[in-house]
């Protein structure tokens, strides 16, 4: 009982804290093979430690016109986040029944966050936050539906709602036993490129009007408050990677807490997460941004292959 | 490596490619992509094919499995490339009655209503659970490439839309009606037909069928109307 204890306490610890450091080096390494695949050097990977660094230590700029959700929100945003990170193991799974992971918890939790962003979005009253606010919330009300479907698929083939059990079964059997994780892992990589704002949904480089989605909500935002939205949008990406990592190929996940196995699972998880940035990369540099009334049709996608799982899932 | 659970879990993932192809031909914009994807399902058919004469020991799947892998895999895609350098579209961007979303929408349903078609068939017939997967995957890749055939405009489109029908019930006749070979190769010789008959009609592959009937009436082909 004890040592049950103790392992749900050293989770607890480790878990996020080990997800909120790792998330800028994946930022780094997306935007480093982006450079390098337009031909420029690019910033060494470790640049987004440094930039947020530099964010930390300026001040925060509250606009006239803004009220006090702009001052919670960043805080917010960050706890649903980091609530939401203690969810998905990433290191060793937990003792069984000892973590709540559930996996609506999980996406209500991610939902908060974005709610709160496009909240302070509008918030300030400026002309570039208000459309942010509008597409993103658009959008969600598109991606939504699909997210929780593929969700639901997951589950349903898994047999279980809650993301350590999910995990634990993947681990413990190979791919081949569930072949429709395929699909969902295409229509997962959907939603994390939806989610992360990346190139055929929206552009994270620019600050261009007609293009900017999640840019333009939190460019109100200054000092260490934007420096809290920056690592929860990294920490949101971390943890979706996080969990088409372990259904897909969950080699290396140890599963109970030993010193050895913990340092294996971070070094396993990030050599997978570095390959997966680099996927990610590829797939942005080598996609155009779709026209944003034609988005639904790369979102349907996903929802299809998620039905074909749901449909394999009731023949087998 | 004569293991019937391996088998049976190729052929599911086989068969999850293959629906995965056919999403990918509904919504594909770019056809020279359009052409490269139905190659791959093609192979996987091919692939496919060879997993049941292996498990089977059937000869005639393992010549389907050749035959598909020459004709539709390596020899149509080939041809239906050389016809895409001659002809100034490279992508298709008209859809009617369906949009690409609705499009899958309706697949979705197709997929769903099949499933409870066969579902119910499936006791009468004494299906396998693999076999009533592959029949009703087999089953909605035609009813899909019907309907790329009548939601695009271009007929450079619709000739796929035609290719991944016939490859659906092909994948049906893999599955349930074991269909005399003759048949098979006699559907070959059809496909390539359409293709030469589409080559042949290359100067006016561009356009769209009704354009092409309003060429035809000038050069008073039509003149019975």
């Amino acid at each position: 009982m004890v040592v049950v204890v103790i392992m749900t306490v050293i989770y607890y610890l480790l878990n996020p804290l080990f997800i909120l450091l790792i998330s800028p080096l994946f930022m780094g390494i997306i935007k480093k093979i982006k450079a390098m695949a337009q031909g420029r050097t690019g910033a060494p990977v470790w640049q987004p430690y440094f930039t947020l660094h530099k964010l930390f230590k300026k001040e925060i700029i509250y606009s006239d016109n803004s009220s006090f959700i702009m001052k919670v929100a960043p805080y917010l945003n960050i706890g649903f986040t980091i609530g939401a990170a203690t969810l998905v193991p990433v290191l060793f799974l937990p003792p069984e029944g000892s973590v709540p992971a559930n996996i609506i918890l999980f996406l209500y939790l991610l939902v908060s966050a974005k709610f709160f962003m496009a909240l302070a979005g509008l918030d300030a009253g400026s002309v570039f936050g208000g459309m942010g606010s509008s597409r993103e919330m658009s959008l969600s009300a598109i991606a939504e539906p699909i997210t929780i479907i593929t969700f639901a698929a997951i589950a349903f083939v898994l047999n279980t709602t809650d993301i350590t059990q999910m995990f634990a079964t993947t681990a413990s059997n190979s791919l081949t036993e569930f072949p429709t994780l395929l699909l969902t892992g295409v229509s997962l990589f959907i939603i994390l490129i939806i989610e992360t704002a990346r190139v055929p949904v929206d552009n994270p480089e620019t600050h261009l009007e007609l293009t900017m989605v999640h840019e333009a909500m939190i460019i109100e935002q200054s000092g260490p408050n934007l420096a809290l939205m920056e690592i929860s949008h990294a920490v949101k990406q971390t943890l979706l990677m996080a969990v088409l990592i372990n259904l897909l190929f969950p080699l290396g996940m140890p599963d109970s807490f030993t010193f050895a196995g913990v340092a294996l699972g971070m070094v396993s998880f990030a050599a997978k997460g570095s390959i997966l940035c680099v996927i990610i990369a590829i797939f942005e540099t080598s996609l155009a941004k779709i026209r944003f009334f034609r988005l639904p049709s790369f979102f349907m996608v996903a929802l299809f292959l998620s039905f074909v799982t749901i449909v394999f899932e009731l023949i087998l | 490596m004569n293991d019937p659970l391996l088998i049976a879990v190729i052929i599911r993932i086989l068969l999850v490619l293959i629906l995965g192809t056919a999403v990918l031909v509904i919504t594909q914009r770019s056809l020279r992509s359009l052409f490269t994807i139905y190659s791959i399902q093609s192979l996987l058919l091919a692939l496919l094919a060879l997993v049941l004469y292996w498990q089977e020991g059937i000869f005639s799947l393992l010549l389907i499995s050749l035959l598909t892998l020459v004709s539709k895999a390596i020899v149509i895609p080939l041809f239906l490339r050389r016809l895409l350098r001659k002809i100034p579209i490279k992508r298709d961007l008209e859809f009617r009655y369906l949009t690409p979303i609705s499009s899958i929408l309706v697949s979705i349903g197709l997929l769903f209503g099949v499933y409870r078609l066969f579902y119910k068939l499936s006791d009468e017939l004494n299906f396998e659970p693999l076999f009533l997967l592959g029949t009703v995957i087999g089953v909605s890749l035609a009813l899909m490439g019907m309907m790329v055939i009548f939601s695009r405009r271009k007929v450079i489109t619709k000739t796929v839309g035609y290719l991944t029908m016939e490859n659906g019930v092909l994948l049906f006749g893999l599955f349930v009606a074991e269909l005399p070979f003759i048949i098979e190769v006699l559907i070959l010789v059809d496909l390539l037909m359409i293709l030469v008959l589409a080559s042949l009609l290359a100067f006016g592959i561009d356009s769209t069928i009704e354009s092409f009937h309003e060429r035809l009436r000038n050069f008073g082909m039509e003149a019975e109307e």
